[in-house]
């Protein structure tokens, strides 16, 4: 038995190995994806595969997933001691893995004084994946890409020429695809490297024991925050642009002791476009949301996922079946967070935020560069958050994903793009007590004089980011071209040289009655730009006088009377 | 007179002296105080949070001076003036014996901190005014819903935009609109602004439009300090660029205010010489060129502390140096890599959240390399959400500090876990000005210690392996990120509970080898005396090797070195002491991460290119251990530092003890791990070791400002200079 002490010192040394794990990773990379938006993982698990640490980037849907995949899928069928040291898996099924076949994950046994000891693993989005690019217009698996069904990608530390050779035939961009595979196994290796390092100071065997006591003590203190909810059924269910028709996410809470499960019954069942989401990518989102509610503070390990059980009926389009369209699952994925948190906001109203814009806007590019050469490009922007109790939401900010957005100068850089402007959108913040986080504008425009290929992937273009507790919704979004027209927000077309096309992201919603905002935080926010003069008046009952930007009183008295009694 | 020959119980002899306020000060040692005045001093001042530290060297004699006095608010400069004419008063030092004076302050780092600084607008490109709020739209803390970001320097109402474009490749897409920037003017000058910071869309390649925006401002409003983002922070990236930009136009007359105060004030003291100033890439500048670059100020003082680091690594023969300094709150660590401090372009300053990386604002200006963590003496131990025990970040600092202080604090601390380990003399801490209570540490410790079924003195050396695991975890993580491999290195450590800490921390890294330098209290100060006169200018010109414009690339860089020596030459130096240095950020085309290759500067030619190849693939190998090949590599940053020499500070002359007995004061019970008893360990005072003794640990080696403790396994002896030195192991 490990005392605590020990125990404490040897569990912030793992979490100090997958950072290093992830430095490698990150400083190798060959993609902007990885490096600056972060897309990607890194982790560490025990014989098992139970993952017991993670590195402090990432993005939920690429950690929980992989937690998820190494334990169920990649574990039982190459057990560690069926493998040998120098190994590699790799593995991009959407089922088993990440949710969509852009996500390569890639798995490292760790062999210890002959015996398998650990797991090093990490999940990177491919810049591409081949197929038809990254939009939902796919109406099966088969058209979005080349899939790697879990194989090796390295044998006793020889690469599987074979399978690069399949990638470098597959992807419109090899030279980054193929670096940012061997980044993975670097990371991999360090990771590796310093574990055995670790076990030789400590004169430990192996990390059995040390991951069942993480785990264990993780797993009561997640039980312990779920039992101070009190036991009942909490419900919430919100609409979603979906690809051609809307789609309901709908989710049940319930509550029993120390227990929690999630049923998402009732939600649309799947589509033939490329939005679904398999259950792998539902549940990591799912615990990560409800892990950042209730349970900050307390890591995020297998032992965190133990009390909560996630259901979605198998068909549904939250846990689609094969071989349906996946590639732009995170539309609807980063979606499951909104209501979960609705639901949660009646019994623990300071612990959760409105609703916000949600998904990410993914916008990729390709065509002909003016060389003539292939070009491929693909960047994140985010929306607005929603309020919380007692702040605004924060403006331009990605949640629940943890990516980061790319300059302009390194987008302008990297591709035959001009951003003509980029900037915050007034008034898209929902009213309310507290203002949801802005949305952002930007206009953009192809320079190579010759026609692109846009592929668009983004939602809350028809239904806004709803309010708590009396808040109003934020703008909802926009894609519009200069000539006229609006491209479907989740397919692709061509962007012809001089035409403009404007994305304007959606705002978060607000938290509790705009007519409780203080009125010099509304004269504060039309001084700013944040809100306009007809906002602060039409939406939180303040009268600004504009001559000496000064708040009228009286008038704002009754205004607000008067939206009060409803009108 | 409060003044001191360096003698061992410096800082807090000083310190006493200080907190004192007692008139004068006989000087305690004699003769080397009272010496000969010689005919010139190098002088150095750093202005820390709480105190003001003096040092002066004599090159002829090779002896040090220090004065520390408490640091002066709201005006810095007057307890600089003051501290400067106590010391030539009392030393009888004439003014213009003095060759040069470096200063460095943390009065940059406050004004960030604190907001304080000028009423500062904002010029960007149309469309773009925005870039310094929406950041990078990440979130510093995945799991924090409550999270805060810090609010940008420049509220939104004072951005203005105009017209202008320039691409990617240096183009001119539109032309500045000059009439749109006469209305910004009009409107600027309505708002009553104090500084305006420009800085348009990839103005790194292509500085037309900012360099006429400037013209056009400062025609209008001479005394405008304008700030343009090309000159302060040319790289690519438009957050970062334009949040140190704005960052150097807010700190700007703040600065200039100030810096003029210290000069003018030297002057008028009758010192002629120049005023160098510290930067935060461990070189010196100019009073002018400070003033344009305020912002390059940021953290001059743990720049020093690095510089001192290095200083006593190279005294004792060391050239890769972990320099680690421990105070009350937190821990610094510096890394040397081939006996150079590293220097990046992205930190950040005024966090959010002090150790959340992320929760600042970016700075893209030369700074050495260095990590802080949420680790020193006052940091409290207590449960986290795991039931296990974690120490810090959260402290109980110096008020009140850890509950042996018996000033208040209950809670269990490092300090006071040092204590119960029998580390810590309670009869001589701080130099005997504190006792600790032993009674009152065991108490803090009780309850924790019943939550996890353990004993008080079990949980206190839990407290100590966990502070050193953070300690080692975080230069691991930085030394990873680097591509350096710890265990070669040697320690050099500092700070109140550094020395206390050190056998324990090299041990989690592999490091055999530590030095506890003297001077540790002024370390900063002391730092700064070594430090040449340098600046370093960057350009961006982004290119594949073989696609280089060699007669382009040639003129930029001739540039630079022309505007470096200038300034360099513009602070004394004569112009066949200057070196020029040329390093390249490279990378494989694709990547983001650059890798700094050191080159010869000169006329680059066409041989030079597969010379270029090599540099970068030796480099990247060491970083990552295998190249990419086949994929073509781009150079994308050229940097040219301008050097004067390091000032030649050898041979200290730091006399041995006064009373020298090698035998030790006591005897006291400490404990040195888990399960062990506790063992009787003889305890020396430092000040008393001649030079040449040795003693295997454990033993505890106490001073004024700190004490030594040396692990079972090491060997401790007293160095030339009269630095202490721990070997790990059978080493001599």
């Amino acid at each position: 038995m490990i005392d605590p002490v020990t125990l404490e010192v040897i569990w912030s040394r793992l979490i100090s190995v997958v950072d290093e794990q992830a430095a490698a990773l990150i400083h190798s990379s060959f993609t902007t994806v990885v490096r600056e938006a972060g897309d990607l993982s890194a982790g560490v698990f025990d014989r098992q595969g139970n993952m017991i640490a993670q590195s402090v980037t990432g993005t939920p849907g690429h950690i929980n997933t992989m937690a998820n995949c190494v334990r169920k899928y990649i574990v039982p069928r190459h057990p560690i001691d069926s493998l040998q040291s120098g190994d590699t898996l790799i593995t991009n099924d959407p089922w088993e893995a990440s949710g969509h076949l852009f996500d390569l994950t890639i798995v490292s046994p760790v062999f210890y004084r002959g015996r398998g000891v650990a797991w090093f693993a990490s999940t990177c989005h491919a810049v591409d994946i081949g197929g038809a690019t990254m939009g939902g217009d796919a109406r099966s698996l088969y058209e979005e890409g080349l899939a790697i069904p879990l194989m090796k990608l390295f044998k006793a530390g020889d690469v599987n020429q074979e399978l690069i050779e399949i990638i470098r035939a597959n992807v419109r961009v090899p030279d980054q695809v193929i670096g940012d595979i061997y980044a993975q196994q670097v990371g991999n290796q360090v990771g590796a490297r310093k574990l055995i390092e670790m076990l030789d100071e400590y004169a430990l065997p192996d990390i059995e024991e040390v991951s069942a006591q993480i785990l264990d003590r993780t797993e009561r203190a997640v039980r312990a925050a779920i039992s101070a909810l009190p036991d009942g059924l909490y419900r919430d269910e919100i609409g979603i642009d979906g690809f051609d028709e809307p789609l309901k996410i709908a989710c049940a809470l319930t509550v029993e002791g120390d227990k929690l499960a999630v049923d998402y019954a009732g939600s649309s069942p799947q589509v033939d476009r490329g939005i679904n989401v398999v259950l792998n990518y539902t549940h990591a989102y799912t615990t990560y949301t409800l892990m950042a509610a209730l349970a900050p503070g307390i890591p995020n390990n297998e032992g965190a996922f133990r009390p909560i059980e996630v259901r979605a009926p198998l068909g549904s389009i939250l846990n689609c079946r094969r071989p349906a369209p996946v590639s732009a699952r995170h539309l609807i994925g980063h979606f499951v967070s909104q209501p979960l948190l609705t639901a949660l906001a009646e019994v623990i109203p300071r612990q959760v935020i409105a609703n916000g814009s949600a998904g990410l806007w993914n916008t990729m590019m390709d065509g002909l560069d003016a060389a003539g050469e292939e070009f491929a490009y693909v960047f994140f922007s985010a929306g607005g958050m929603g309020a919380a109790q007692d702040r605004d939401g924060l403006s331009a900010t990605a949640f629940p994903s943890g990516i980061t957005g790319v300059p302009v100068e390194a987008i302008e850089t990297a591709a035959p793009l001009l951003m003509h402007r980029r900037e915050l959108r007034p008034d898209s913040g929902g009213a309310g007590r507290f203002r949801g986080g802005l949305g952002q504008k930007m206009e953009l425009e192809i320079i190579t004089g010759m026609n692109a290929n846009h592929s668009c992937m983004y939602d809350r273009t028809g239904n806004a980011a709803a309010g708590l507790l009396g808040g109003k919704p934020g703008a909802s979004g926009e894609v519009a071209l200069s000539d006229g027209g609006h491209p479907h927000p989740k397919s692709h077309y061509v962007l012809r040289p001089g035409q403009v096309v404007t994305l304007k992201l959606p705002g978060g919603g607000g938290f509790g009655p705009p007519t409780l905002r203080e009125p010099q935080r509304v004269l504060d926010d039309a001084r700013q730009g944040y809100v306009s003069l007809a906002a602060a008046e039409r939406d939180y009952g303040v009268v600004i006088d504009v001559e000496t930007m000064t708040i009228d009183t009286e008038a704002t008295k009754a205004r607000r009377k008067e939206m009060e009694a409803g009108k | 007179m409060r003044l001191l020959c360096l003698q061992p119980p410096l800082c807090l002899t000083a310190l006493r002296a200080m907190t004192m306020m007692t008139g004068d000060l006989t000087h305690p040692y004699g003769e080397a105080g009272s010496g000969m005045p010689t005919s010139e001093y190098l002088l150095a001042v750093d202005i820390g949070g709480t105190f003001t530290d003096i040092v002066a060297f004599d090159p002829q004699s090779r002896e040090i001076w220090v004065e520390k006095l408490l640091t002066s608010y709201p005006d810095p400069s007057a307890a600089v003036l003051d501290g400067i004419r106590r010391l030539l008063e009392a030393q009888g030092m004439s003014p213009d014996a003095i060759r040069y004076v470096t200063h460095g302050t943390t009065l940059i780092t406050n004004t960030l901190i604190e907001r304080k600084g000028a009423k500062t607008a904002l010029l960007t490109t149309a469309g773009f005014r925005d870039a310094l709020e929406i950041g990078n739209e990440g979130r510093y803390d995945m799991y924090d819903l409550a999270l805060v970001k810090p609010a940008p320097l420049v509220e939104r109402r004072l951005r203005f935009d105009v017209p202008e474009r320039i691409l990617a490749d240096g183009r001119i897409l539109q032309e500045l609109d000059a009439d749109a920037l006469e209305g910004i003017c009009a409107q600027l000058e309505a708002e009553g602004i104090e500084a305006l910071a420009i800085c348009f869309l990839h103005a790194y390649t292509n500085p037309a439009h900012e360099l006429t925006a400037y013209q056009q401002v400062k025609a209008r409003w001479p005394k405008l300090p304008v700030s343009v983002s090309h000159q302060v922070a040319p790289g690519m990236r438009e957050y970062p660029r334009t949040s140190t930009t704005v960052a150097n136009a807010y700190v700007q007359p703040i600065t200039e205010r100030y810096l003029a105060r210290v000069d003018d004030g030297l002057r008028c003291s009758g010192i002629e010489a120049p005023l160098n100033i510290m930067l935060s890439s461990g070189g010196t500048t100019t009073v002018a060129a400070a003033r344009a670059f305020p912002v390059r100020l940021v953290e001059s003082g743990p720049a020093g502390g690095a510089l001192a680091g290095v200083y006593w690594g190279k005294q004792l023969g060391d050239s890769d140096v972990l320099a680690f300094d421990m105070g009350g709150t937190t821990a610094k660590a510096v890394l040397t890599r081939d006996g150079e401090l590293t220097v990046s372009n992205h930190s950040e300053v005024a966090h959010v959240h002090r150790f959340k990386r992320g929760s600042g604002l970016p700075l893209m200006v030369p700074m050495i390399e260095m990590i802080e963590i949420g680790a020193g003496g006052g940091s409290i131990a207590h449960l986290n959400r795991l039931g296990l025990p974690a120490v810090g970040p959260q402290s109980a600092g110096s008020d009140p500090g850890p509950a042996a202080y018996a000033r208040g604090g209950a809670e269990p601390t490092v300090t006071d876990a040092d204590l119960l380990l029998g580390y810590l003399n309670p009869e001589y801490f701080a130099g005997g000005d504190l006792s600790l209570d032993l009674d009152l540490a065991r108490c803090a410790f009780a309850d924790l210690a019943a939550a996890l079924d353990l004993s008080v003195e079990r949980l206190a050396w839990g407290v100590h392996q966990l502070v050193n695991e953070n300690m080692a975890a975080a230069a691991r993580v930085h030394g990873a990120e680097r591509g350096l491999e710890l265990r070669r290195y040697s320690m050099v450590a500092t700070g109140g509970a550094g020395p206390v800490h050190a056998c324990g921390v090299a041990g989690g890294l592999g490091i055999r080898r530590i030095i506890i330098p003297r001077l540790a209290g002024v370390g900063s100060a002391f730092g700064f005396l070594t430090a040449p006169i340098a600046f370093d200018f960057t350009r961006s010109y982004v290119a594949k090797l073989n696609e280089l414009d060699l007669s382009e690339l040639n003129k930029i860089l001739r540039s630079l070195e022309t505007e470096g020596r200038a300034i360099v030459e513009g602070a004394g130096v004569p112009a066949d002491d200057i070196s020029a240095q040329l390093s390249i950020d490279m990378r494989y085309v694709g990547q983001g991460y650059e890798v700094r290759v050191p080159f010869t500067m000169g006329q680059l030619d066409a041989h030079h290119i597969a010379a270029m190849k090599s540099a970068f693939e030796a480099e990247y190998r060491r970083f990552y251990g295998q190249l990419a090949d086949g994929v073509p590599i781009e150079a994308v940053n050229w940097r040219v530092l301008i050097a004067g020499p390091a000032p030649q500070i050898e041979r200290l002359s730091l006399r041995s003890a006064t009373t020298a007995s090698d035998s030790p004061i006591a005897c006291r019970p400490v404990r040195f791990g888990a399960d062990t008893p506790a063992r009787q360990t003889p305890v020396f005072r430092r000040d008393q070791l001649s030079e040449g003794w040795r003693a295997a640990g454990p033993v505890i080696i106490e001073e004024a400002a700190s004490t030594t403790v040396v692990l079972p396994g090491w060997t401790a002896q007293s160095s030339a200079g009269g630095c202490l030195l721990l070997l790990q192991g059978d080493q001599r």
